[in-house]
Formats: structure tokens, C-alpha cells, sequence
């Protein structure tokens, strides 16, 4: 299963929270696609620390993309 | 399988004092201004006078060095993606040194004390090649693509710039260093105003504006070219400034008054352009910043054409009150319930909303008194009166302890957090 949020718009750290919601639903495997305004720093480290998988890239339209895969 | 290809140590991200213990000792040197004007309401009728120079520098040093010093220990790693190393002992040494030295100045200023300025000049000298030297190693791992930290390796620069001059004057003033006093000043207010916090202010916006307040990005052509032009122009001003060449210092003075009104204008109208359907405390805090910057610019220009003592005075309340500590105090009302949340989430604990951190109602409310105190003030410098002057002295000193006070409520609200 990969669930999206689309976070562009929001004021922090509401794009932060739904990220973290998120996270905790997802099952082992499982992917979460995040679409922001900015790189987000911070989430980096929580998700290192736990675990998750990730990448990112920043489209041509300067939307960036978050990939996360639950451990 | 991170892939921007960053240098980013988790491990050193400073802990939420690092940037606090700024924030909270920098409103006490906004109270200390207020409390000065109030015995000595005087001090708005010359900007040469001592305790002129002195609650200058409570506002400049004291209150909006300390923030803008605390703020780049945390901006680097949050919207940059750089780590300051060692930044916890770093920060603890250079805000002891900057929360004595911008004392230490003031009183030497002041009081005409030249012992206390030259234990400013050792103290701020320090701290601050502590400061520069801890985020220049952050900044060689930012990515050098992004506008804000190539504005913020621009605004550092600037700062020290503004720095070094400020303490040969001081040093001209306690030791009588054989240097041209006049031109000294005229470059270190430059450099202080639009290449040190202007800079800053600029390249901080180009992320906090639209994060914050819900505004499209700022043109690009404005991120990509606007620190380079404004640097470039402060550079060359002070080349005629020194060269003596008045005619070309004040047409270079026109034209950086003009890239401080651009900025100020553009920010006002992304601002009308907010998805927010109603302003909050901060939006409102800009707005106000970003008018009484556009005023005093008039000011600067209306200083050039009459020879009314008022108008530098004027120019000066608009610039530091009305313009920086408008827009400082309205993005400590971000940044640190932002931290407190971030640090909390951060360490697992289960962290409050933002607006339980710090309601809008009391943020709005000091930002009234911001603003009575900024009235008030305009009043006194433009009228005269003795009790002007006093009363916006008062109106001084409550503004900055509410402010102080409405952190504080962040702070507690955090501890609770984490106690719970």
C-alpha cells in the first residue's frame, strides 16, 4: 500500500504532523509519499532514528518529494 | 538511502537552549532601553548624544544582535540542512560574551566610561568570532544551490563587517585612535542596517514569509539577485565614502534605499497574496515592519534634502523600532513555539498543538502595546515633549517584559510537556 500527503500550503508543523500520523499507520514495507514546499530537515532525523527508509528529489516545478518505506 | 547528497549530522543538532537562552536575555535589553528613555527622555532630541549612542545599542546590540545570533544557530540546521558544530558550548560562550559586551557598550557609551568600551570591544570581539567561526563550518556543508544560505554566508559577512567597524570606533572613542571618526560612523550605520540585519532579514524571509504567513515564494529574480546587487552596491558606496566622494556616496545611498524599499514592497504584496483568510500576530508584526521600513526609508531621503534635526531621529525610530523589532518580535512568535514543538517531537514526546504553545490573543495584544510604544515614540522625537519621551519610554519597557512574558508561557507550556 503507499499513501500520499500533500503537504504544500500548510503552515508548519501541520505538514510535520499529518507526516507523523501517517508513519504510525503505516505496516512494515509499506511506503508514504510526502509533496512539500521545502526540504524538511528535521523529519530526516526522526525517521533515520526509527528506522524508515527514504530519499528525496525536488521536482522541476520545485515541489519536493519525500519516499518513505516503513521497516 | 537519503539522496540530496547533504552533510547532515543528527547527533549535533543543538538542543532548544541553544537558541532560547538568546531569545529570552534579548527582550530584558528592549526593557533596559525603555526604563533608560524614561529617565532621560531627553535622549530623542540628538543621535549623537551618549545616551542616544547607548539606547542605540541596547536596541541594536542587546535586543536584535542577540536574536539574530541565536536564530542562525537553529536556522542553519532546520531550513538549510546544516549543522552547526558543537553549537551548545559554542552558543553558551558567545552569548555570555554578547549579553555582557552589548552591556558593557551601553554603559560605556552612556556614561563616556572608555574602560567599559574597550571590555565591550574584547567581550563582543570574541563572541562573535566564536559565533562566525561555528556558522561559517555549518554554512560549508549547506547546500550552496538554495538563495538562503549563499544570503546567509552574505549577511554573516556583513555582520562582521559592521562588527569590525563598530569596535574600531569604540576603540577610537576610549583610546582616541587617530582614525576619521565621521567616516568610521557613516560606514559601520551602513553596513550595521541593510549589510548586517538587513541581509539577514532578507534571507531569512525568503523562507519564513512564505512558510509562516502562507504567501507565494518571493520572485525569483529577487531571491537569485537582491543580496548580490544590495552587497555590491554597500561595497561601492563605501569606496566613495572614503574616497571622499560625496556626489557618488549620495547617489549610491539612493539607489540602496531604493533595493530596501523593493524588498519592503515586495513582502507587503506577497503578503496580500496570504491563503490565510485572517492575518495572525506575525503576518500583522510584518506588515507594521515592512511600512515603518518604507517610512524611514522616506526619512533617510527627506534627511537629505532638509536640514531638520528630526528627521534622522525619526528614521532611526521607524528603521529599529518600527521596522527590525516589528518583524523580529513576529517571528520569535513562530520560531520558538515551533521549536518547543519540533524538540519535543523530536525527543518522543507527545507534544502540545502550536496554538496551545502560544494563543494569538496575547501575541496580539503585546503587538498593540509594539505598537502604541512605536506611536508614542514618533511623537516624542518629532514634538519634543519631555513627557512623550517618558511615556514611550514606559510604553518601551512593558512592550519587551510582555514579550519576554509570552515566551515565557512557551517555555512553561514545554516543560510541562516534557514533565507529563
Amino acid at each position: 500500500m503507499s499513501v500520499t500527503i500533500d503537504g504544500r500550503g500548510l503552515e508548519p508543523p501541520k505538514p510535520f504532523e499529518l507526516a507523523m500520523e501517517a508513519l504510525a499507520d503505516l505496516k512494515a514495507g509499506e511506503e508514504l509519499m510526502l509533496l512539500l514546499d521545502r526540504m524538511p530537515w528535521p523529519l530526516f532525523r526522526i525517521l533515520d532514528r526509527e528506522g524508515y527508509r527514504h530519499s528525496n528529489r525536488i521536482r522541476d516545478d520545485g515541489v519536493v518529494e519525500i519516499r518513505i518505506v516503513a521497516p | 538511502m537519503s539522496g540530496a547528497g547533504h552533510a547532515f549530522s543528527y547527533d549535533a543538532a543543538p538542543a532548544f537552549s541553544t537558541p532560547l537562552r538568546f531569545f529570552l536575555t534579548a527582550p530584558l535589553f528592549g526593557v533596559a532601553a525603555g526604563l533608560l528613555l524614561l529617565a532621560a527622555p531627553e535622549l530623542l532630541a540628538s543621535r549623537w548624544t551618549p545616551g542616544a549612542l547607548a539606547l542605540t545599542h541596547l536596541m541594536a546590540v542587546g535586543f536584535m544582535l542577540s536574536v539574530m545570533v541565536g536564530a542562525l544557530f537553529q536556522i542553519l540546521p532546520v531550513v538549510a540542512g546544516a549543522e552547526v558544530p558543537r553549537a551548545r558550548p559554542l552558543a553558551t560562550l558567545a552569548h555570555a560574551g554578547l549579553t555582557a559586551g552589548a552591556a558593557s557598550l551601553s554603559l560605556g557609551l552612556g556614561a563616556g566610561a572608555p574602560d567599559f568600551l574597550v571590555a565591550a570591544v574584547a567581550l563582543l570581539g570574541t563572541s562573535f568570532a566564536l559565533f562566525l567561526g561555528a556558522i561559517a563550518r555549518g554554512l560549508r556543508r549547506a547546500p550552496i544551490a538554495q538563495a538562503t544560505p549563499r544570503d546567509l554566508r552574505l549577511a554573516a559577512a556583513g555582520l562582521g563587517i559592521a562588527l569590525l567597524l563598530g569596535l574600531t570606533l569604540a576603540m577610537v572613542l576610549a583610546r582616541g585612535l587617530p582614525l576619521p571618526l565621521v567616516t568610521l560612523l557613516e560606514l559601520h550605520v551602513g553596513w550595521a542596517w541593510l549589510g548586517g540585519a538587513g541581509l539577514l532579514l532578507a534571507a531569512t524571509s525568503w523562507v519564513v514569509v512564505p512558510m509562516f504567513q502562507i504567501t507565494p515564494s518571493y520572485p525569483a529574480p529577487l531571491t537569485r539577485y537582491w543580496a548580490l546587487a544590495t552587497c555590491g552596491a554597500l561595497v561601492v558606496w563605501s569606496g566613495a565614502v572614503l574616497a571622499g566622494q560625496a556626489g557618488a556616496a549620495l547617489l549610491l545611498a539612493a539607489v540602496l534605499i531604493a533595493l530596501a524599499a523593493l524588498f519592503a514592497v515586495t513582502t507587503l504584496r506577497l503578503q496580500q497574496r496570504s491563503r490565510r483568510s485572517t492575518p495572525d500576530g506575525t503576518t500583522r508584526a510584518f506588515q507594521l515592519g515592512m511600512t515603518s521600513l518604507l517610512a524611514g526609508l522616506a526619512c533617510l531621503l527627506a534627511g537629505h534634502w532638509s536640514a531638520h534635526d528630526a528627521w534622522p531621529i525619526l528614521a532611526g525610530i521607524l528603521i529599529l523600532h518600527g521596522g527590525f523589532a516589528s518583524v523580529i518580535q513576529g517571528m520569535l512568535y513562530k520560531i520558538v513555539p515551533f521549536l518547543a514543538w519540533l524538540h519535543l517531537t523530536q525527543d518522543g514526546v507527545r507534544a502540545p498543538n502550536v496554538k496551545k504553545l502560544l494563543p494569538d490573543t496575547p501575541v496580539r495584544r503585546q503587538l498593540v502595546a509594539h505598537g502604541a510604544a512605536l506611536a508614542t515614540l514618533l511623537a516624542a522625537a518629532a514634538s519634543g515633549s519631555a513627557g512623550l519621551g517618558r511615556l514611550a519610554g514606559i510604553l518601551v519597557a512593558v512592550e519587551f517584559a510582555w514579550l519576554l512574558a509570552n515566551l515565557m508561557c512557551v517555555v512553561r507550556a514545554y516543560r510541562r510537556a516534557r514533565a507529563a
